[in-house]
C-alpha cells in the first residue's frame, strides 16, 4: 500500500457549561484528503455485486439489473477481486461460477462476468441475509482488502426477522454493504438495518433505468477508497459517561451500540472504508457538577488504524462551568445543526410507522411538524416530499393526512430522511 | 500528534494493594519514595502492574506520570489533562510576585472564577534597564498558558539585550508559533512590553488589549486592538496576521508610576481611586484585592514601575 492519506479532526463545540451543565456536545468533522499521486499503489479491494433475482423481478426489471451488474463490473479495476452473486431464496456465484472464490479483474473476466451476468433470469424467493452471508464469505478470504459488497433489491425479505438480525450481527464490521431499493413493493426499514449493521448506505432508485447508473457510481466509490478502517476512539473520564456518538454527515448512522471497549474508560466505534471525504460525527458526554472556573478533559477523541493501532488524529472535548449567561448559553452552530437534522429524521421516521399503524392523529402531528421543522432549515427538498403526504391549511394551520399517497413518494420521504444536509458556512 | 507520553519512565507507581471485594477507590498518593518490589495498580485502567514496568499492559498508559491535582492519580499527559478525571492541572502560576531592587514589583494571579491563570508576567533588570511583559493567554486557543508564558520569556530575553520592541515581539511571536501544531491548534496570547531605560525614558509595544496606564492620575497611555464588542484584533500565535506591534514612548523625566496589566484588572479600573501610599509590590497587592472583591472575573496581572527616579 502506499502513503497513507492524512486525516484531519477538528472539533466544533461550546464548552462552557452553566453551574447545573452536565451534557457536553460537540460535532467532530473527520476529512481525509487521500492524496493520491501517480505513483501511489491502489489499495487492494474486494468487492462483491449482490442482484436480486427474485420472481418479482422478471420483464424489464431483470433487464435493468443484468446492465446494471455489467455496468459495475466494467467500472472495477484490474486487479480488484470480484464476483457477481444473484439472489433468491439462495445465494449463487454466478461468476465465477464454480469454486466460491473471489476472481482477479482483468479485461478477460470482466467480458467473461458479462457473459454470465447476461443469462441471468427471474425466479424464486428473497432472502437477503443468505446473499449477505454468501457475500461476506467471499469477501473475508480477503482480510487485507478494502471490502465492499453492493445490493439491489426490489421486495421485502422473506426471512424470519431473528435470522435476518443474526446474520446482520455475525457479518457486522466484517465489510461494508451499500444497497438500493427498485420500485415500490420494497421495504426501507430492511435495507436500514442493513446500512446500520454493515456501515454502508441505503438508496431508492424511484426509476429502475437508472440503475445500471447508481451501480456505476457506487462501484466508484468504492474503488476510490484507501483505507479499509478506520475506528474513532473516544476516552472519557471516569466519572463522565459517553451517551452516544453517531454519525450525522453525509448520512446519519448511530454508532453508539457499536463500541469495543479498549480499557475501562475508552471504547472504539468502527467508521468503515474511507477515500478522499469528510463526516461529521456527533457525541454527546454527560459529566458530573463542576465549579465555576473549572475545565476538563470531557473527551478525548482519536481516529485509529485498527490493524496497525497508528492514530491518524486526535483532539479534545472540552468542559469549563461558567456563571457567564452569554457564554454558557450559546450554542455552537454546528451542534444547533445537526441535532436539527436528527429531529428530522425521528419526527418522520415517526410519522410514517404511526401513519402505517393507523394512528392518523399522532402521525398528523408528526409530520407536520418535520414539514414546520423542513422549512425553517432550508430542507427544500425534504420539506417539498413531506408536502406529499400531509398538507396544511394556509388559512387555518391544520393539518391533514394527503388520502391518497404514491407509494414511491412514501419511500424517498422514508429513505432521504437519512440524508443530511451540510452546515454552509457563513461568517461567524 | 498523540497525547501520550513517550519517554520511558522508570517509576514504579506504587500504592495501596487492590484488596477482594473493596469498591474501586480513588489511587492514594504515596509519600516518599516508592517501595521496591511492590506491586500496584494502572492509575488510569486499575489494571495490575508491577514495580518497574514503564507501561500499563492492559491500556498502554505510561507509569510515572504526574499525579493529578483533582483525584489524586498518577494519570496527567502532556497536554496538562488528566486521564483518569479529565481536570485540567493548574499552571502552578495560581499566584506569584516579583519584587525588584528598585522597587519595581509585579504579580499575576489566578483570580476567582478561572481554574488556571493563562496570564504570565516577566520583570527583571539589566544594566539599569528595567523591563517588564504582560501576556494573556487567549480562552478561546489551546494550551494558552504555554503561549504566554513562551512569550514573556522570550520577549524579556530580547529587550533585555538591547534588541527593538518590534524585534523582540517577533521573536516572541515565533516562540508562540511553534507551539501549534496547526492553524486549528494554535495557542494564542496578547502582548505588552515596557522598557523604562536608566535615564527614565519609557517605551511601550504592545498588541491586543493588555494596556498601560500612568499612574496617579490614570491616564491610558495604550489603545486596544479591539472591536467595539470586546473581541481583539491582534495577538501572538500561529494564526495572528503579521503586524508589527504598536509603539509608544514617553519622554525622559515623566513622574508617576506606570502600571502594566492584563484584563482581569482594567475591567475593573472605571472610577477606581489609584493608591498613592505603599510601596509598589503593596499597590499592586491592593490593586489584585479591588479586582478580586469587584469579581475575580479573570486572571490578573499587574506590574508596577516607578518612574522619574533614578533606579539601578
Amino acid at each position: 500500500m502506499g502513503d497513507q492519506p492524512a486525516f484531519t479532526l477538528n472539533i466544533d463545540q461550546n464548552k462552557y457549561l452553566p453551574l447545573d451543565g452536565r451534557e457536553v456536545h460537540a460535532i467532530l468533522t473527520i476529512g481525509s484528503t487521500g492524496a493520491a499521486t501517480a505513483e501511489a499503489v491502489p489499495a487492494e479491494a474486494a468487492e462483491v455485486i449482490i442482484i436480486d433475482t427474485s420472481g418479482s423481478m422478471s420483464g424489464s426489471k431483470i433487464r435493468e439489473a443484468r446492465q446494471a451488474a455489467a455496468t459495475a463490473v466494467r467500472t472495477l479495476r484490474d486487479g480488484v477481486h470480484f464476483a457477481v452473486v444473484a439472489g433468491t431464496e439462495r445465494a449463487k456465484v454466478v461468476y465465477p461460477g464454480g469454486h466460491a472464490n473471489l476472481v482477479r479483474a482483468s479485461p478477460a473476466t470482466r467480458a467473461e462476468a458479462e457473459r454470465a451476468i447476461g443469462r441471468l433470469s427471474a425466479h424464486g424467493g428473497t432472502a437477503i441475509g443468505e446473499w449477505l452471508k454468501l457475500a461476506g464469505h467471499l469477501l473475508t478470504a480477503h482480510p487485507s482488502a478494502i471490502r465492499h459488497a453492493i445490493l439491489m433489491t426490489d421486495g421485502q425479505n422473506n426471512e424470519r426477522p431473528e435470522v435476518f438480525a443474526s446474520v446482520l450481527a455475525g457479518w457486522s464490521g466484517k465489510f461494508v454493504c451499500d444497497s438500493l431499493g427498485v420500485g415500490d413493493d420494497w421495504a426501507p426499514a430492511e435495507l436500514r438495518k442493513v446500512a446500520e449493521a454493515m456501515l454502508g448506505t441505503f438508496d431508492f432508485v424511484r426509476d429502475q433505468g437508472d440503475l445500471p447508473e447508481f451501480f456505476r457510481r457506487l462501484t466508484q466509490t468504492s474503488m476510490s477508497k484507501t483505507v479499509a478502517e478506520l475506528s474513532l476512539r473516544v476516552w472519557v473520564p471516569q466519572t463522565a459517561q459517553l451517551k452516544f456518538v453517531k454519525q450525522v454527515s453525509p448520512t446519519l448512522l448511530d454508532l453508539t451500540g457499536k463500541r469495543t471497549d479498549v480499557n475501562p474508560l475508552t471504547g472504539d466505534y468502527p467508521t468503515g472504508s474511507w477515500g478522499t471525504e469528510e463526516r461529521e460525527y456527533h457525541i454527546c458526554v454527560e459529566v458530573p457538577p463542576g465549579q465555576i472556573g473549572q475545565e476538563i478533559r470531557a473527551g478525548w477523541v482519536k481516529l485509529v488504524r485498527p490493524d496497525t493501532q497508528d492514530v491518524l488524529a486526535t483532539g479534545n472535548v472540552l468542559a469549563q462551568w461558567t456563571d457567564d449567561l452569554a457564554q454558557s448559553t450559546r450554542i455552537n452552530r454546528k451542534v444547533a445543526h445537526y441535532t436539527g437534522q436528527a429531529e428530522l429524521h425521528e419526527l418522520i421516521q415517526d410519522g410514517l410507522s404511526l401513519r402505517a399503524m393507523g394512528d392518523v392523529e399522532a402521525a398528523t402531528a408528526r409530520l407536520a411538524k418535520a414539514r414546520q421543522l423542513a422549512e425553517e432549515s432550508g430542507r427544500e427538498d425534504t420539506a417539498r416530499l413531506l408536502e406529499k403526504v400531509v398538507e396544511v391549511d394556509p388559512a387555518t394551520g391544520t393539518a391533514r393526512l394527503r388520502r391518497n399517497v404514491d407509494k414511491a413518494d412514501e419511500i424517498e420521504l422514508d429513505t432521504g430522511s437519512v440524508r443530511t444536509s451540510r452546515l454552509r458556512k457563513e461568517g461567524n | 500528534m498523540t497525547g501520550d507520553e513517550t519517554t520511558a519512565g522508570q517509576a514504579a507507581v506504587t500504592g495501596d494493594e487492590t484488596t477482594a471485594g473493596q469498591g474501586a477507590g480513588r489511587e492514594a498518593a504515596t509519600e516518599g519514595g516508592s517501595v521496591t518490589g511492590s506491586a500496584g495498580v494502572c492509575p488510569v485502567c486499575e489494571a495490575p502492574v508491577l514495580a518497574g514496568d514503564a507501561y500499563c499492559e492492559a491500556c498502554g498508559h505510561a507509569l510515572g506520570a504526574p499525579a493529578c491535582a483533582s483525584c489524586g492519580a498518577a494519570a496527567v499527559d502532556a497536554e496538562g489533562y488528566c486521564e483518569r478525571c479529565g481536570a485540567r492541572q493548574p499552571t502552578g502560576r495560581d499566584h506569584a510576585e516579583i519584587v525588584l531592587g528598585g522597587g519595581a514589583a509585579a504579580l499575576t494571579d489566578r483570580g476567582l472564577r478561572r481554574s488556571r491563570n493563562e496570564d504570565a508576567v516577566a520583570l527583571l533588570e539589566a544594566g539599569g534597564t528595567i523591563v517588564t511583559v504582560v501576556c494573556d493567554g487567549v480562552g478561546s486557543s489551546p494550551r494558552a498558558d504555554e503561549a504566554s508564558a513562551a512569550a514573556i520569556e522570550t520577549a524579556s530575553a530580547a529587550l533585555a539585550r538591547g534588541l527593538s520592541h518590534e524585534e523582540a515581539f517577533e521573536l516572541a511571536g515565533r516562540a508562540v508559533t511553534k507551539l501549534a501544531t496547526s492553524l486549528d491548534d494554535a495557542p494564542a496570547c496578547t502582548y505588552i512590553a515596557a522598557v523604562v531605560t536608566r535615564d527614565g525614558g519609557v517605551t511601550l509595544g504592545w498588541a491586543g488589549d493588555t494596556r498601560a496606564y500612568l499612574l496617579p492620575a490614570g491616564t491610558m497611555l495604550t489603545e486596544d486592538d479591539a472591536v467595539e464588542t470586546g473581541e481583539i484584533t491582534a495577538w501572538l500565535g500561529a494564526d495572528a496576521e503579521d503586524a508589527g506591534p504598536h509603539v509608544r514612548t514617553l519622554p525622559p523625566g515623566t513622574p508617576g508610576l506606570l502600571l502594566i496589566c492584563s484584563d482581569g484588572l482594567w475591567r475593573y479600573l472605571d472610577g477606581y481611586d489609584y493608591p498613592t501610599a505603599g510601596t509598589p509590590l503593596e499597590l499592586a497587592r491592593e490593586m489584585l484585592r479591588h479586582a478580586l472583591a469587584s469579581g475575580g472575573q479573570d486572571n490578573v496581572t499587574i506590574a508596577l514601575i516607578p518612574l522619574g527616579e533614578a533606579h539601578g
